[in-house]
């Protein structure tokens, strides 16, 4: 089976391989599993003032293209508002690293995982709102 | 017919491996494509089928892990098919923990370690399974079924881990 160059330079030369603080306010933490094949990725996002995506760092223990997938992912959210970030799909993920078809479910984790991040900030930001209404 | 009837086995998570083996050859005999070759095409075909089923029903019930998912799937469990994603926290983070830890194991016998404990929490996992299937306790069930499914890849993983640590060595 022939990989894409795109998908091979993602894997070797992964970006933004790491951790954020997973308890700060600003960071959104999305843990994501696939049982079937036993993966798991990690992708986190940190949200600036102005609600642009300013930071994103992914762990994933898997195969080459969760990997790809989720570093391509955290390439693309930064710079993009959360809403934005929220509309990336699979399938553009998947054609853009040309996943071969048995690979596909890859793309899906890392969809799972922005939106998982994405639901965890958001979740956070409402939760700092009502006390800060509650102490007002 | 279900892989346990297909052998004439008790539907149990706990299986003698010994009876199952029994089982499994006899049956195999009985439809072997060799007591069929003078037969007429039909009967050769069912031999086939039958043969074909066996095999599945041996392979799934000789694991353990694929005969608890296996007959969590009889009693209405339904698994994550492939291409579908879970989120439990605890899990997934019991998981992620487990392969840094192995990810960062510089020696064989570090390695080594990590998979012995991995493999403690694999025996009580499926142990532990008996008393949840007893209850029919289905949420649990999959989440253990699950967990075992992260352990059993973190023991591949291991392994891979293992011959990497010793060839660098050599």
């Amino acid at each position: 089976m022939a990989y894409s160059e795109k998908l091979i330079d993602h894997y070797e030369n992964p970006r933004n391989i790491g951790s954020l603080d997973k308890s700060a306010e600003d960071v959104g933490t999305g843990l994501v599993g696939a049982p079937a094949c036993g993966d798991v990725m990690k992708l986190q996002i940190k949200v600036g003032a102005d609600g642009l995506i300013e930071d994103a760092k992914f762990k994933t223990f898997g195969c080459g293209s969760a990997i790809a997938s989720s570093s391509l992912v955290t390439e693309w959210v930064k710079g993009k508002t959360i809403d934005e970030a929220e509309t990336i799909k699979n399938t553009d993920i998947a054609r853009h690293l040309a996943l071969p078809p048995v690979k596909i479910h890859c793309s899906v984790l890392a969809e799972d995982a922005i939106k998982a991040a994405i639901a965890d900030y958001r979740a956070k930001a409402t939760k700092k709102d009502e006390t800060r209404e509650a102490a007002e | 017919m279900d892989h346990f009837a297909r052998l004439g086995l008790p539907a149990a998570l706990d299986l003698d491996a010994a009876a199952l083996d029994r089982a499994y050859f006899a049956a195999q005999r009985q439809w072997h494509p060799d007591r069929f070759v003078a037969r007429p095409p039909e009967e050769r075909a069912r031999a086939s089928t039958e043969a074909a089923a066996l095999n599945d029903a041996y392979r799934v019930l000789k694991d353990p892990i694929a005969r608890a998912v296996y007959l969590a799937g009889l009693q209405g469990v339904e698994m994550p098919s492939d291409g579908k994603t879970i989120d439990d926290p605890d899990l997934l983070m019991e998981a992620m923990e487990a392969r840094e830890a192995l990810h960062e194991a510089a020696s064989p016998e570090a390695v080594d370690a990590l998979a012995a404990r991995s493999r403690d929490d694999m025996t009580a996992a499926l142990a532990g399974l008996g008393t949840l299937f007893l209850r029919g306790d289905r949420a649990a069930i999959r989440k253990t079924l699950l967990r075992l499914r992260y352990l059993d890849k973190f023991a591949e993983e291991a392994r891979g881990r293992r011959t990497n640590l010793q060839r660098e060595k050599a």
